[in-house]
Formats: structure tokens, C-alpha cells, sequence
């Protein structure tokens, strides 16, 4: 009542507050699943649609579509919709909604990995993910590992980037971006790595693009590889022209040796483990990279590599402000941070910069959103969960995910990650709203019809306002 | 997933309630075996009442004149994950709307939909009436992991028809295997999907599908590696006896060979494709009517 009255006299609205929300829909109370790796995509120009992902198995069929979350009032209520091309449950996924062919609830770009009997990479989309549609497979092929979507909406159609780790690239040349610049009607693999590899680059191949149509890609250079570290190059490339012409990728050359692809780190020993490293979480891939939307030329890098003695991998965040020409030589101000894992950066409208992860600290996992708009002099720290590392027992790795996400859309910030999912508010210290049957005086979950429910690893959405 | 025995009993009982199957909606009488049939299909079976037309439970939900609400008396089968209880309203998209008015009462046979703030599925196949009494389920808490679930009659069968062999043998050894090096000499990948390759030594001890076994014997290779991508492959254990569905390998990328001599060499990768010995009935009946 009182906030309407201030409303109707002229007010602005309040400020966006802080929101927590977990994602399993309130029908599927009895799951127990491992929902790990979560994604985001937001659709800019209607910002109240958003799709979520998670290793979220279709909930009644073995053969039937694996599904996604998609949310229509802006991540309050969340319905999961089995519309991915890939049968019961991807074993990646990332997506992203471009705004260039005038479609509200689209278009969803996805990258999907199915992994039945060998691994195939579906290139596909949607034009309205409010409908059950299986949403259509522009691009497929083989051996490849681990895309990663982004994509631009222009008067002209979507332009979208899919990193993946090609294994079909010649000479071990693995780091490659799928492009579209036709709505994902066609694509073409650029090979982005131009140095000698120790037989191919690491999993992470990430890019990120700005709203004048730069386009920067992050990925490791491996160098050397023992089975157990990778002896690294972190490298950023970058393009002028939305990678449309004909040598994309090629305009950032690193002094060194004059080749395409700036150098940011030389060497960087990246530690390697497909078991349980860091609590239950295996480690080997964290990367990330964030432009500032609106001044293309600011853009930060974050990757983890093998941390100081008595640390087991450890986040760091570097900075350029010439296009990736020249990066800051150490870490910014208080983003070294040790035995932290699944880093996600994202520059909001405003140029604040979020870098979120997940920190084992003192026996449990910490999600922080770190905010800062004078390159880490200063920050502000947003912890959106602490919860017990060792419950649950992981089903499989990975336990929290390879990643996880965030975006920056009006003056939010949006994203996903995963977690122990006991509802305890002790364990989500800005609060926290379930969607499926919980009890949070007994902390325990039910399946709607008073029966138990083991506890799981669930994906949360959350929404922090952007500092002025 | 979970079938209240009572309610197969019902079906099989041959009540005189009227279907609609395959769309055919001025159905005929089904036989029991249609009726069995339909009901291995479907994910989630209820009896309810009809109490809204062209009308959905929850706003996520596409509205239509093929979408219908229903208020649930009583659950017969469903998935574990989906709450589904007594006096929930559920929406259904049934094939043909005129098939049913407010107050119609109906056990629905159906498959998953849209899970959100509700449950809307889609019809399979319908019978008109009061409720086949199905006897109340138990929405345990067993856990509904990714590699958990059982798998039903119906994927069973359509995962028996792909493979080359069905076997019941036992594992008489594991052991790891390296994918031999490509002669080009191209690197072995590394990613977080590597399946860590073993083998498993099956003495067979009879044939359910296929033909004879050379020596008795086959090699299985399956993925040791917990990773997301064979979280649902089976895992062998020396002793462990079993059905096996086999598929010659295509999956390694290597000889079908072993010391160097050929060999039959199998994959068993998908969920289900190893049961427990206590299965066999179950698989022997399937395969015999299929």
C-alpha cells in the first residue's frame, strides 16, 4: 500500500533488492538430482524472459528431451521445459538469447553436447522458449568438447560465437569459435590459436562481445602438458569486425613473437584433475573473460592456476584498457584469491565489473559476488551462499560445476550458480526463496506430499543490484 | 518410476472403459494387452475430474482449445521427482476437447509436459469413467539421480531391439584399457568427458538375443570415469552377474581386438543396458512378447 502511494506520487521504484531463488520448480519437489553447471541467458530486450540450464535430466522419460528452466517474470517463478535437441540430459550446455530477429521470448542460441554413445556437439535454437518446441539443430558435429555461447542481436540478425575446443583442428590447434553471422543458418570454425600446442589447448575456449560488434576471445595455450599440469599461455584474441571479414581473430599480435593472440600470462602451471580436488570439485579449466558492453576497449581476464604452497588453485583477474594490446602485469587489487574455483566475470552498463566464484573455505563452499568500479581498489563483497562442502556426497563430477554464470542487464546483475541445496537461511546470507516444498525450520525438504527428500546439489538464480 | 501393481490388475482386468489410443477417439473396446501397452507408455497415469474446458492450471503453461484442467482423485503412476497428490489441479492437452465436458471423470494416461508451479502433461490415451481404483502410491523418497531411475518395460524393449546381443553372463574380470595410439599419431585428447576405458571379461551363460558366442566369452568396454557425460553407462565389478545389452564397438575408436588377437569386443553404455540378475524374468518375458 505504502509503496504504491509513493509510486503514484511520482517516486521512482524502489531499488531492485538483492534475490535468491532456487530453480527447481515446486512439481518436481521428490528430484534428488545432481543439477550441477548452470547457465544463464537473458533476453536483453525483455529482460523478464530468462533460460537457465543445469545437468538436469528430462524428469519422466529416459529418451525424452533434456530440458531447461525458463522464467517469464524476470526469475521469480522458474517451469522447466524439455526442448533441447539432446535426449534426457546434456553433458554441456551453454546458451544465449540474441535480440536482432525481433523474437520476445528468443532467440535462444544453444551449444549442447550429447554424450550417448560418443560426444556430438549440437549447434541449435529457439524462437520462443515459452513453447515445447524441440528447438531446431542448425549445426552438429563430433569431437569437440565444451562450447560456449554468446551472442549479439544487430539489425541484420543474431551474430553468435561458440568457443569450443576442436579436436578436429589441424597441428593440435585446438582453441576455435564457431561463427555465425546469419542467425546460426551458417557457421564457420576459425582456429584461434596460432602457436605450437603440447597437442592441443585446454577445455576453456570463452568469448565475449561488445555492443559496437569487438568480439575478444580467452583460452589456454597449452604449451606442455605431464597428465597432471598443464604448463599454459593464457591468451586473448581479439576482432574489430564482429568476425565478419576475412582473417578473424588476427588484429591482437603479442610482441613477443608477432603472433596473433596477446599473451597475458606466460607459462601460467594450470593443475590438471579429472577426481576430486578441491572438495568434492575437480579442477583443470576456470576461465573467464568480460568486456565493458559500451567502451569496448576496457576488457578483464580470470583464470586459476596452481596457487601458492597450501593452495590448490588459485583465481586471478587482470585488466586492459587498450583492447587487449597491454594487461596489467599482476593481479588486481584483492582478486588473487586462493582455492577458488568457477569464475565468472561480466562489466555492467556503468562499467562495474562483477567476478563472481566459489571459494572452499573452513569446510564449505562460498559464492561471492565481488563488485567493484575502480578496478578492485576498492569492492564491495556479496556472499550469496555458505553451505557444507561435504553433503552431499557428489553423484558425479562435476559436483558444483565446470562453471557457472553471470550477466549484467539494466543496472543487475544476474546470475546462476550451484550449491548444497538444505534450506537453511543461514546458508544464504542475502536471503533465499525455494519454489520447490521445503521446510526452513526443520531445514529439510519434502516432496510436497510430506514425504522426505534427500538433499542435492541444486542451480540458484539471483539478481544483486549493480554499485553506482 | 513407480506402477501400483492394483492398477495393473484393473487394467488387465478387461473393464469395459473406453480409450483413446493412437488418436482413434471414438475409440473401440482396446484388448488388455493395448491396455497394458499404454500404460508401459505413459510416465504418469491419474484418475480425475474435469473442471475446466479450454483452460490451463499455471500460467507458464500455452493456453489452447486442446488444453483442458483436471483435479486429481487418485495417482497410479508417476515419476518419483513430480509431485503429483490427490486434489492437485493438473492441465492436460488432450488430443480431442469434445471428448470431454466439466465434470467428466477420467484416468488419463500421459506422458511429462511443462513442471513448474504445477504439472501439465500431455494425453496418451484416456479411459472415460469413474477412476480405476488405482491404489494409493507412495511418492518414496527414493533418490531420482541421473543414473538411478529405473527403466520401464518400453525403454527396456526399445533398448533391447537396438542391441546386437542381449546376454545373462557373469564378469569373470575388469581391467583397464588404453586406446591404442592412432597410426597417424595424432595426440590423445585430453577433456573432462574422458571416459578412463576398462574392460570386462563376460563369460556368457546364454544368448537371449543374437547368436552364438565364439569361445563363450566377450569383452566388454565401458567408461570407469564418473564423469557427467557416462554418469548413466554402466560400471562392471569382477563376480558381477547380470543381463547385458551389447553393442558391437563403435564408441572407442579402436580394433575390435585384444592381445593382439580379434576378439568380441562390445560396448554396454546406456542406462539400463546392465540388469541385475533378479531382471531376467522380467527381460525374458519382454523379449518373448514383445
Amino acid at each position: 500500500m505504502m509503496a504504491g502511494l509513493l509510486v503514484a506520487r511520482g517516486q521512482s521504484p524502489a531499488p531492485p533488492s538483492i534475490k535468491v531463488v532456487n530453480l527447481i520448480p515446486a512439481s518436481l519437489s521428490g528430484e534428488s538430482n545432481q543439477d550441477s553447471e548452470p547457465f544463464l541467458a537473458i533476453q536483453n530486450q525483455n529482460p523478464q524472459v530468462m533460460v537457465a540450464s543445469a545437468f538436469t535430466p528430462n524428469p519422466f522419460s529416459m529418451t525424452g528431451n533434456a530440458p531447461v528452466y525458463v522464467s517469464q517474470d524476470g526469475g521469480t517463478t522458474w517451469v522447466l521445459n524439455a526442448i533441447t535437441p539432446v535426449q534426457r540430459m546434456t553433458c554441456d550446455i551453454t546458451h544465449a538469447m540474441a535480440t536482432g530477429e525481433n523474437h520476445p521470448r528468443g532467440d535462444l542460441h544453444a551449444g549442447t553436447l550429447a554424450c550417448a554413445t560418443g560426444i556430438t556437439l549440437d549447434e541449435s535454437e529457439s524462437n520462443d522458449v515459452s513453447l515445447t518446441t524441440t528447438m531446431n539443430v542448425q549445426s552438429t558435429r563430433g569431437n569437440v568438447d565444451q562450447p560456449f555461447v554468446r551472442a549479439l542481436g544487430v539489425a541484420s540478425g543474431d551474430r553468435i560465437y561458440v568457443g569450443v575446443n576442436d579436436f578436429n583442428q589441424a597441428s593440435g590447434r585446438t582453441a576455435t569459435i564457431d561463427v555465425s553471422v546469419d542467425g546460426g543458418a551458417t557457421y564457420k570454425s576459425i582456429p584461434i590459436e596460432t602457436r605450437k600446442t603440447a597437442g592441443q589447448d585446454g577445455p576453456s575456449v570463452r568469448p565475449a562481445v561488445a555492443n559496437d560488434g569487438t568480439v575478444y576471445a580467452a583460452f589456454f595455450g597449452w604449451r606442455k602438458f605431464n597428465g597432471k599440469t598443464a604448463t599454459s599461455d593464457i591468451v586473448v584474441v581479439r576482432d574489430d569486425a564482429a568476425a565478419t571479414g576475412a582473417n578473424p581473430f588476427q588484429v591482437l599480435k603479442d610482441p613477443s613473437d608477432k603472433l596473433p593472440g596477446a599473451i597475458v600470462v606466460k607459462n601460467a602451471q594450470i593443475p590438471w584433475s579429472n577426481a576430486a580436488a578441491l572438495g568434492q570439485e575437480r579442477i583443470g579449466s576456470t576461465l573467464s573473460i568480460a568486456v565493458d558492453p559500451n567502451h569496448s576497449g576496457t576488457v578483464y581476464v580470470s583464470w586459476a592456476d596452481k596457487g601458492s604452497k597450501g593452495d590448490i588453485y588459485t583465481l586471478h583477474v587482470r585488466s586492459s584498457t587498450d583492447r587487449g594490446v597491454t594487461w596489467s602485469k599482476t593481479d588486481l587489487p584483492r582478486t588473487t584469491i586462493h582455492n577458488a574455483t568457477n569464475v565468472a566475470l561480466a562489466v555492467a552498463n556503468n562499467g562495474v565489473v562483477g567476478f563472481l566464484y566459489q571459494q572452499l573455505a573452513g569446510g564449505r563452499w562460498v559464492t561471492h559476488l565481488v563488485q567493484s568500479h575502480d578496478g578492485f581498489m576498492t569492492s564491495r563483497d556479496f556472499v550469496l551462499a555458505t553451505v557444507p562442502a561435504n553433503q552431499p556426497v557428489g553423484q558425479f563430477l562435476p559436483y558444483l560445476g565446470d562453471y557457472d554464470y553471470l550477466l549484467s542487464v539494466g543496472n543487475e546483475f544476474r546470475g546462476v550458480f550451484c550449491a548444497n541445496n538444505t534450506p537453511d537461511f543461514a546458508n544464504f546470507p542475502q536471503g533465499v526463496t525455494y519454489q520447490r516444498a521445503a521446510d526452513f525450520r526443520a531445514k529439510t525438504l519434502n516432496d510436497a506430499s510430506g514425504n522426505p527428500v534427500p538433499i542435492s546439489i541444486d542451480p540458484f538464480y539471483f539478481s544483486v543490484p549493480v554499485i553506482p | 518410476m513407480k506402477t501400483s501393481s492394483k492398477f495393473l490388475k484393473v487394467i488387465l482386468g478387461g473393464a469395459t472403459l473406453w480409450l483413446a489410443l493412437c488418436g482413434c477417439t471414438k475409440a473401440a473396446v482396446p484388448q488388455a494387452s493395448d491396455k497394458v501397452a499404454l500404460a508401459s507408455k505413459s510416465s504418469i497415469i491419474f484418475s480425475g475430474t474435469v473442471s475446466q474446458l479450454a483452460a490451463t492450471s499455471f500460467a507458464d503453461v500455452p493456453k489452447s482449445p486442446q488444453t483442458i484442467v483436471v483435479k486429481v482423485d487418485s495417482v497410479a503412476k508417476k515419476p518419483a521427482a513430480v509431485s503429483l497428490k490427490k486434489g492437485d489441479s493438473v492441465t492436460v492437452e488432450v488430443k480431442d476437447a469434445s471428448a470431454f465436458q466439466e465434470g467428466t471423470h477420467a484416468t488419463f494416461y500421459t506422458d511429462g509436459w511443462i513442471f513448474g508451479s504445477g504439472v501439465a502433461v500431455k494425453e496418451l490415451g484416456h479411459e472415460l469413467g469413474a477412476a480405476a481404483e488405482p491404489a494409493p502410491m507412495t511418492t518414496a523418497a527414493k533418490p531420482s539421480g541421473q543414473g538411478k531411475d529405473e527403466i520401464s518395460d518400453q525403454e527396456l524393449l526399445e533398448r533391447m531391439k537396438t542391441s546386437d546381443f542381449v546376454v545373462v553372463g557373469r564378469v569373470t574380470d575388469v581391467r583397464k584399457w588404453n586406446v591404442p595410439k592412432p597410426k597417424s599419431g595424432a595426440p590423445s585428447r585430453v577433456t573432462e568427458h574422458d571416459p578412463d576405458w576398462h574392460e570386462a571379461v563376460v563369460e556368457v551363460q546364454s544368448v537371449l538375443k543374437g547368436g552364438k558366442v565364439k569361445g563363450n566369452k566377450v569383452i566388454v568396454r565401458f567408461p570407469n570415469r564418473n564423469d557427467v557425460a557416462w554418469v548413466s553407462s554402466p560400471k562392471f565389478a569382477k563376480n558381477q552377474r547380470g543381463i547385458f545389452c551389447l553393442n558391437r564397438d563403435q564408441s572407442t575408436g579402436a580394433p575390435a581386438s585384444a592381445g593382439g588377437q580379434q576378439a568380441n569386443v562390445y560396448t554396454c553404455l546406456g542406462h539400463g543396458d546392465a540388469l541385475p540378475i533378479s531382471e531376467e524374468g522380467r527381460v525374458r518375458a519382454l523379449l518373448k512378447n514383445p
